[in-house]
């Protein structure tokens, strides 16, 4: 094991492969700043050049490429609010609004180096999960697969806005992603559902669009609104100085990174959830983690434990999802799905073989990611105080391009105008939702979640009818969800009998 | 309400496979709307402004200002369609940065020309993605 884990290293550190990897890392991180070119379309791209490859050298270039764009992701939506890739966008609630704070530096120092961290956790997880993966891989069926999406909602949904009604208001925007998931042709039957007389519906509603307005709008229209840079007013010297502070919050909140890699590495081996989903799960986790009431409302206005929570998930996520992949060939997340199209180019199988006879390839792969993100953190780090001073150019120079990437961004999904309208309305949404105080967080973890849901919510029936509730780790899931509405209420109530006593 | 009650509406005449899951969605979302209309409605507790989210900034041009960028979008949407990305890119960049933002010729020109350089050389010579002629054009072609 150990020979074959230095042998993986030596295969990456070979000239070729490492050129490769490299000119990966080139390509991601200028695919990761560009709202709407996603990693995995870039990967899809790049599959043709792998051909005349070896296979170390491909999955250098290939996962080299796509480990760092959901750090550079982060970059973006940290500086002007737009997420970079769908797997950034949380990093938006509490990046950009750091970044409003002319605190810029240290929400990218803090979002580089819980990535850092999250790559580690998510290669080190790549590397000593494979022998063992297997039993909890076959654990989650569709029933749990399910009710895990269900607790995502309920997590996020109770915690996104205080009291009562704040919950009320957090799961009627979950339930109403969920819904709008719905759109567009079902899987099972075929019948064209919400599709308002379009063909464009048919295929459901794009996730970059819909991030790209309901993120992008309220905050170029709020920064139209102001007149001033993205930093505002913010104190001078501030800014670029904060990069390291960042990196010290990583250290001083490690164990919430920890805990939020390890949250993006368990969404990534659960297949077909995604990165997308794991942002928000650790995002959810990070507001949950402030002891009072008062920390807790800091959540949205620029703490920096919601940049390190989804900036670590969403790097860990990537080893996390490489495990099912490689072990049983069974993709984690559409990039992995391309990836594994990769596999079958190069001539090899994933599965058994993988873990023998080719078992310093996967370990060229866990090494991959590693040097990706080192790569990349110190490259971004030299370059920091150079992005953080965007924040202090003034807005006028800056809405224009920026509108001009939001529209490229959307349109680049589909390619069609309809891409382009939907990003409208989301914006209109987005910012209507900002506006009378609705949490947006619940929203989009619902669309997101909402075909996996009902996919594993019609397999679960199909197969087991109603039994499916009573399966163990369903009960014990259905436990949690309780547990994670009731405890707020719970909490506020004891809080509300105290301060009356 | 209207939209979870639409949902289910037309959700009931389709095969059970495709109705399932929008009618196990949409009768909780139309229960949780009805709650949330009779808080507002007749609910002693204000809804918290403590949202996880950023607060719109308020000032006193608010209204005229916010219908200023919702206008701006919307042009550039406007000119997409009609005139293509091609032409549409270049042209918003620079009106916007004259009209809206003041700024000098000199400044002008060149954001404007590098943003189209990054959008012609990346998107259109690099990655050949298709960006059709505005609808204007296909009019007149047809015409």
């Amino acid at each position: 094991m150990i020979e074959a884990l230095l042998e993986g290293l030596v295969l990456v550190l070979q000239w070729k492969a490492l050129a490769f990897m490299l000119l990966g890392i080139v390509l991601g991180f200028w695919v990761g700043l560009l709202p709407g070119l996603g990693g995995a379309t870039t990967l899809a791209l790049m599959l043709p050049f792998i051909y005349t490859m070896q296979p170390v050298e491909a999955f250098a270039f290939l996962l080299g490429m796509h480990s760092v764009t959901a750090t550079t992701g982060d970059i973006t939506s940290v500086l002007f609010g737009v997420p970079g890739e769908a797997a950034s966008a949380a990093t938006v609630l509490d990046g950009y609004a750091m970044a409003k704070k002319g605190e810029a530096g240290r929400a990218l120092g803090a979002a580089l180096a819980s990535s850092l961290v999250g790559a580690l956790v998510g290669a080190v997880a790549l590397a000593v999960a494979i022998p063992i993966v297997r039993p909890l891989v076959l654990t989650f069926g569709s029933p749990e697969l399910f009710m895990l999406a269900l607790v995502g909602i309920a997590f996020i949904a109770a915690l996104s806005s205080p009291g009562g009604r704040g919950m009320l208001r957090g799961f009627l925007a979950g339930a109403l992603g969920l819904f709008l998931g719905t759109i567009g042709q079902d899987p099972q039957a075929g019948v064209a559902r919400y599709a308002l007389g379009t063909l464009y519906l048919w295929q459901g509603l794009d996730l970059v669009p819909v991030l790209v307005g309901l993120f992008a709008i309220p905050e170029i229209i709020d920064l139209v609104v102001r007149g001033t840079s993205i930093a505002g007013a913010a104190p001078a010297g501030k800014l670029t100085r904060g990069a390291l502070e960042g990196v010290k919050d990583t250290f001083r909140h490690f164990w919430l990174t920890i805990r939020c890699s390890l949250i993006g590495t368990f969404i990534g081996i659960m297949p077909g959830m995604g990165g997308a989903v794991a942002q928000w799960m650790a995002y959810g986790h990070a507001t949950q983690s402030a002891r009072t009431a008062e920390e807790r409302r800091g959540f949205g206005q620029g703490d920096v434990r919601g940049v390190l929570g989804p900036g670590a998930a969403n790097n860990s996520k990537e080893g996390g999802a490489l495990i099912p992949t490689i072990a049983f060939g069974v993709p984690g997340s559409t990039a992995m799905a391309i990836l594994l199209g990769g596999f079958f180019l190069l001539g090899l199988v994933p599965g058994p073989d993988m873990l023998s006879k080719h078992l310093a390839v996967t370990f060229s792969m866990v090494w991959t990611i590693v040097i990706a993100n080192v790569v990349t953190v110190i490259a971004c780090f030299a370059l920091l105080n150079k992005l953080a001073q965007l924040t202090t150019v003034r807005s006028s120079l800056l809405i224009p391009v920026i509108l001009v990437l939001v529209f490229i961004g959307s349109y680049t999904s589909n390619n069609h105008y309809g891409d382009l309208v939907v990003t409208l309305v989301f914006g209109a949404v987005g910012y209507l939702m900002v506006l009378s105080g609705w949490p947006r967080a619940p929203l989009v973890l619902g669309l997101v979640i909402g075909k996996i849901a009902e996919n594993n919510l019609y397999i679960s029936i199909a197969r087991y009818e109603a039994a499916w509730l009573t399966r163990p780790v369903v009960l014990v899931l259905i436990a949690i969800t309780v547990a994670v509405i009731v405890y707020p209420l719970f909490q506020a109530r004891r809080k509300a009998a105290a301060a009356r006593a | 309400m209207l939209v979870s009650g639409y949902g289910v509406v037309a959700a009931i005449a389709w095969p059970w496979k495709a109705a399932l899951f929008p009618l196990v969605i949409g009768v909780p979302l139309f229960a949780l709307a009805a709650a949330e209309a009779l808080w507002t409605l007749f609910g002693t507790e204000p809804a918290s402004d403590e949202v996880r989210d950023f607060q719109l900034s308020i000032g006193n041009d608010t209204l005229r200002r916010t219908l200023t960028a919702a206008g701006w979008i919307f042009a550039f949407f406007a000119a997409i369609v009609l005139l293509g990305f091609p032409i549409a890119v270049p042209l918003f960049v620079f009106l916007y940065l004259k009209l809206q933002g003041r700024e000098g010729w000199g400044i002008s020109i060149a954001i404007t020309l590098g943003t189209w350089a990054v959008f012609y050389g990346l998107f259109d010579l690099l990655l050949h993605l298709p960006f059709p002629a505005g609808w204007l054009f296909e009019w007149f072609a047809s015409s």
